[in-house]
């Protein structure tokens, strides 16, 4: 009797183990999710929205969303693929997912689109994410510049705001000032990240360049640079940086919440400037409007993408999770949460006007840089773009502390552009 | 029913073989932590890489790395760079160090709370003191700026981060801020354990203070100097995050030391294939050095 229960109860407990075994894998599934959005107002919402609404429909499916910095974000992702230990949902900026797509690290979605039938005529920025005549990625973001301006500074100076270069210049001119007198300027016209990386560097320039008719590259990948158009954009922004219209050495985050405190009279930026605003000193004295350059900065901004040798029940889940964040619910909480354009061509953005106030800008500016087919990241430098930008980066900041002429600026860069495309 | 051979480590032949024991898993780690990455990185390094993955197939032997580097600029450039910043900061750190140590380790009311600031920079992390330099230094709203001004020392703005030259002391002073306390806690630690006895013998012969620094302090803290020395040199050498929170290496590759530029070419433009040459070739400059050094400091020995 004593050995019968122990039987019946080591019975039970092998019962229970395999069945726990057994169901585990579909009830303790976890996908990894990195991303540099976290925490950020307005599309870090969203993205918990997205995860919420992912889990709710997939019980026991828990996505870990672990947050690393932008400046570590390229290192992390490397190390974590090359370590073979990559996060299922893949999260990238529009300019690094090339390295990883050319290494087979990313799943073609084709098949994925394929199967689930959705259309994606007009997703903005879409064509940036086919790679080697694959789908690597589904864009997120494709959006246009703004101009932010300081109502009350321009009323100081009496001065309208800039609808052109000439004009933009001169704004900037007279409202960089040293408001106190003690020899340092605390007051810019426009501002600039100059410290920090290529890529956000390159970005910044490409107002000044877009407006003066120039590009890096042209649409089969050329290398454009020494143009008159291009040298042109150069003094442009070397008159822009050697004048100290802008402030010197500063990170992007810093410049925004310079001009969200009221430090700057115009900012030239993407659609998250607005959540910045909100919470700077001068919110009531901020507005936006079009930028006065022609055709807007803008472009691509970051991808979502799958992981290509994950197991097959979680390639399912995963390109489940891509197309909740596809779904009109979601690119229409786009537009109201992170108070950005989606991509989504489709997607109902009526009504979003009285969440966002400038969101019809917004959506003027992005066709009008998807119309010039805008995009930060050069035709045929894709791969090499980092150096490239680094590149660029470099040559611009010799122009402005050995007062380089522009144009042989131009002629350096051509060159070593072309060094970097033929690697 | 065969038998086992017993390993009898009583015998004492064979008593030194439970040190060799013991010393197996510690043996296992370095390797598997050190020895494995640096064989993996100097393979990488006879391939033409651009992202590096453990499994993946070999690629073809080849020299173009090395080729590359060596006539490379940027590479002569970030040598020279880091053996600017290596001699500049080394000398600033033993030199102040060792003045602070000197200073310390005399009697004086508040001595224990000077000891303690003198050893403070060596408490804050790296990355935290290098943030509040960053602000000191800022080109637009620094205390710096601010305070060059007051003074009449500058006329206007001085761009920190955007003149080579500025940027490069920059990082410089903020390593021999860092780097001191280091110095001097070695250094103290040293002039403690002198004899005073040999003072008062100097005394007793009529020696000046010079004379007693020059012919005991400085021969009797070779020892300790001489490691000191070799440690602080290799800080410098492979320090990396206060160049990349300062300046990233710029501008125009001022500050862009060798282990900068490895980061750079290896995360920065998926390079692991160069990206591994340059750090096999600053790992064989680290290791030269310090045998140097190392080879020196013993001769200095009384």
């Amino acid at each position: 009797m004593k050995m019968s229960v122990r039987k019946h109860l080591g019975a039970a407990m092998l019962a229970a183990l395999c069945t726990t075994s057994f169901i585990a894998p579909s009830f303790a599934e976890t996908l990894k999710f990195v991303s540099w959005q976290k925490d950020e107002k307005g599309y870090g919402d969203w993205w918990g929205e997205v995860i919420k609404a992912f889990e709710a429909k997939h019980p026991g499916v828990t996505v870990e969303w672990t947050k690393v910095e932008r400046n570590a974000y390229a290192d992390t992702m490397t190390t974590l693929f090359a370590g073979g230990q990559p996060p299922q949902i893949v999260h990238l900026a529009s300019f690094e997912f090339q390295a990883f797509a050319e290494n087979g690290w990313l799943e073609n979605l084709d098949p994925w689109i394929e199967k689930s039938g959705i259309d994606m005529t007009g997703w903005a920025g879409q064509e940036t994410c086919r790679w080697n005549d694959e789908t690597a990625c589904i864009m997120m973001l494709y959006f246009g510049f703004v101009m932010g301006y300081n109502q009350e500074i321009l009323d100081a100076e009496g001065l309208t705001v800039p609808t052109n270069w000439e004009e933009f210049l001169d704004v900037a001119r007279k409202t960089t000032k040293d408001l106190n007198g003690d020899g340092i300027i605390d007051q810019f016209g426009t501002g600039h990240e100059t410290r920090g990386g290529g890529g956000q560097y390159l970005t910044e320039m490409l107002n000044y360049i877009l407006d003066a008719g120039g590009s890096w590259t042209d649409a089969e990948g050329n290398v454009t640079i020494d143009t008159p158009e291009m040298v042109e954009g150069l003094t442009r922004w070397k008159t822009v940086i050697s004048e100290n219209l802008s402030p010197r050495d500063m990170t992007a985050g810093d410049v925004r919440k310079l001009f969200a405190d009221g430090k700057i009279a115009l900012k030239l930026e993407g659609p998250w400037l607005y959540p910045i605003m909100e919470q700077g000193a001068a919110f009531e004295k901020l507005k936006l409007t079009k930028p006065p350059f022609t055709p807007p900065n803008g472009g691509s901004s970051n991808v979502l993408a799958m992981a290509s040798e994950i197991p097959d029940e979680q390639k399912e889940l995963v390109w489940d999770f891509i197309a909740t964040a596809m779904s009109p619910e979601f690119q229409s909480r786009y537009a109201t949460v992170a108070n950005s354009t989606p991509p989504s061509a489709t997607a109902d953005i009526s009504g979003a006007e009285e969440a966002v106030p400038h969101f019809d800008l917004l959506v003027e500016t992005q066709k009008a840089a998807a119309a010039a087919k805008v995009d930060r990241i050069p035709a045929g430098l894709e791969i090499n773009f980092n150096e490239f930008a680094k590149m660029v980066m470099e040559e611009a900041q010799r122009m402005i502390i050995e007062d380089l002429d522009p144009a042989a600026v131009a002629a350096t860069m051509q060159e070593k552009a072309e060094a970097i495309q033929s690697y | 029913m065969p038998r086992i051979p017993s390993l009898d480590l009583a015998r004492p032949s064979r008593q030194h073989w439970l040190g060799y024991i013991l010393l197996v898993p510690a043996v296992l780690l370095v390797a598997l932590i050190i020895v494995y990455p640096l064989i993996v990185s100097l393979d990488l390094s006879f391939q033409q890489v651009k992202l590096a993955r453990l499994d993946a197939p070999r690629k073809a032997f080849t020299l173009a790395n090395y080729e590359r580097l060596f006539s490379s600029r940027d590479f002569w450039m970030a040598c020279w760079v880091t053996l600017k910043l290596t001699v500049i900061v080394t000398s600033a750190c033993l030199v102040m160090g060792l003045g602070t140590a000197l200073l310390v380790n005399n009697r004086f009311k508040g001595r224990n709370l000077a000891r303690l600031a003198v050893a403070l920079p060596w408490a804050v992390p790296e990355v935290i003191a290098t943030v509040i330099f960053a602000w000191i230094f800022d080109s637009s709203f620094g205390l710096m700026n601010w305070l060059f001004i007051r003074l009449g020392l500058a006329n206007g703005m001085i761009n920190w981060f955007s003149d080579p030259t500025a940027a490069f002391w920059v990082v410089a002073i903020t390593m021999i801020w860092k780097g001191y306390p280091f110095v001097s806690i070695m250094a103290l630690a040293g002039l403690q354990s002198i004899p005073s006895d040999f003072y008062s013998a100097a005394k007793v012969d009529g020696a000046n203070a010079f004379q007693r620094f020059r012919y005991i302090t400085l021969p009797s803290l070779m020892p300790v100097l001489g490691v000191t020395l070799v440690l602080v040199v290799l800080w410098v050498f492979r320090d990396f995050s206060i160049v990349k929170v300062l300046t990233d290496g710029g501008p125009l590759k001022a500050t862009q030391t060798l282990s900068i530029m490895t980061y750079n070419e290896a995360f920065g433009f998926f390079n692991f294939g160069y990206a591994s040459a340059i750090g096999i070739v600053t790992l064989i400059i680290c290791v030269a050095t310090s045998l140097l050094m190392l080879g020196r400091e013993t001769k200095s020995m009384y």
